[in-house]
């Protein structure tokens, strides 16, 4: 299994740091390989610019600038982002980030013609994660229709695998969070994560263990 | 600033001036000029808006006496203007960053919203009415499969903070197959809409 988590948060010890640590640790444990893509960390820019937007459909050329960020979209299987929902939505870095990296080419192909569906790019993963935190409430977030979590668990889901298995998990009024809610927070971001891998893997890696001892 | 008389301010966010969506923020600006309005056109990319909230933006968030600092220029545009025209593509099913950064940098608590009593209340009061204007590559049926989140953004959170001022919702579906008799009628249906506006 290989992981690429997306994280987003301007704030070092932030508590959206604690739940990239439980992701990752969860990962770590079931012996799954895993990068992080720490937006804010590596000084990523969310801002298409004039020049990619032209190049946009051409699919070699789309990825010049971030070819990176492309290649780990293209290694991995599983696909977790970890940021704070700002304005019911991902911050502008990780939208940025979805804007500029999940391109032709990349994630879909461009509908044609007769076909006027986004032929889908994402195929070869399996498994997608999201795991937010928001100031507003779960009935105030539901009313509005959750936009952030339907970008991705509707928009993005639809280019992957057709038996892509989700999880998510979010910590709702974040600013009257006690340290008994953000703890279990954590706990349920561990055991949504716990199912999000599945059991092979960690079986998988009681038999190479068992083999290697 | 206060608002005064007719002042609109237009928010536009894309890349590319021979673009579709600048064809239409044109419309939008020479209409609404040609009607009388006073057109503050505030095009994120031409002004070179850095739309990522920073570490320091993000402590001090919720400081109402100092979080504006960094947008006061945005936020007294905003102040200014009683009504607000959004132009911009749809991207990924959301608003392009440009423009997701604005909401989250200059939408701050004390601007767009206040909070009494532990409750959350409208701060953009003073606008009367909005209109969004927007373009999709996907279609109708595509957005609604995904509940449409840029839809709901604006019709729901964004309208409750200005007051639940009127909004007009103009979009234009599966963009990427678009006939140029379809982007013509879209841009007139804009254009009726900002003569009516």
């Amino acid at each position: 299994m290989k992981a690429l988590i997306v994280f987003c948060h301007p704030k070092p010890g932030s508590f959206n740091h604690a739940v990239l640590k439980t992701v990752s640790s969860e990962l770590q444990e079931a012996g799954a390989e895993y990068r992080v893509a720490d937006l804010y960390a590596d000084g990523f820019t969310p801002i298409l610019t004039r020049q990619e937007w032209e190049c946009y459909e051409d699919t070699k050329e789309n990825t010049c600038a971030i070819g990176e960020q492309v290649d780990n979209v293209l290694w991995c299987d599983t696909l977790i982002f970890v940021y704070p929902t700002w304005w019911f939505g991902p911050p502008a870095m990780l939208k940025g980030w979805l804007d500029r990296v999940l391109v032709p080419g990349v994630a879909f192909s461009m509908p044609t013609e007769d076909n006027p569906t986004f032929a889908k790019g994402l195929t070869h993963i399996k498994r997608i994660g999201l795991f937010t935190t928001c100031g507003a409430s779960w009935l105030l977030t539901r009313y509005i229709g959750a936009p952030g979590k339907r970008t991705i668990l509707r928009g993005v889901r639809a280019l992957c695998h057709p038996h892509v298995k989700t999880a998510f998990a979010a910590h709702y009024k974040m600013d009257f969070s006690t340290p008994q809610s953000r703890a279990g927070h954590l706990a349920r971001v561990q055991a949504k994560m716990r199912r999000l891998i599945g059991k092979p893997a960690r079986e998988r890696q009681s038999i190479t263990q068992e083999q290697t001892a | 600033m206060e608002a005064n008389g007719n002042r609109v301010m237009v928010i536009f966010a894309h890349p590319v001036p021979e673009s579709f969506s600048s064809a239409l923020h044109e419309g939008v600006v020479s209409t609404l000029t040609g009607q009388g309005w006073h057109v503050d056109d505030c095009d994120l990319y031409a002004e070179n808006f850095q739309p990522i909230l920073t570490t320091e933006e993000r402590r001090g968030y919720h400081d109402q006496d100092t979080n504006q600092s960094p947008v006061q220029t945005y936020v007294d545009r905003l102040h200014a203007a009683n009504a607000l025209v959004f132009v911009f593509p749809v991207w990924n099913f959301g608003y392009p960053a440009i423009l997701k950064g604005f909401f989250d940098r200059v939408f701050l608590p004390g601007v767009s919203f206040k909070l009494v009593d532990g409750h959350v209340r409208p701060a953009l009061t003073h606008i009367q009415k909005v209109s969004v204007v927007t373009t999709y590559g996907g279609t109708r049926l595509r957005a609604i499969m995904c509940a449409d989140p840029p839809r709901r953004l604006m019709t729901r959170p964004v309208r409750y903070v200005l007051g639940g001022a009127r909004m007009k919702y103009l979009a234009l579906y599966d963009m990427n197959r678009a006939t140029h008799e379809k982007r013509a009628s879209f841009l007139q249906r804009v254009t009726r809409e900002m003569e009516r506006f």
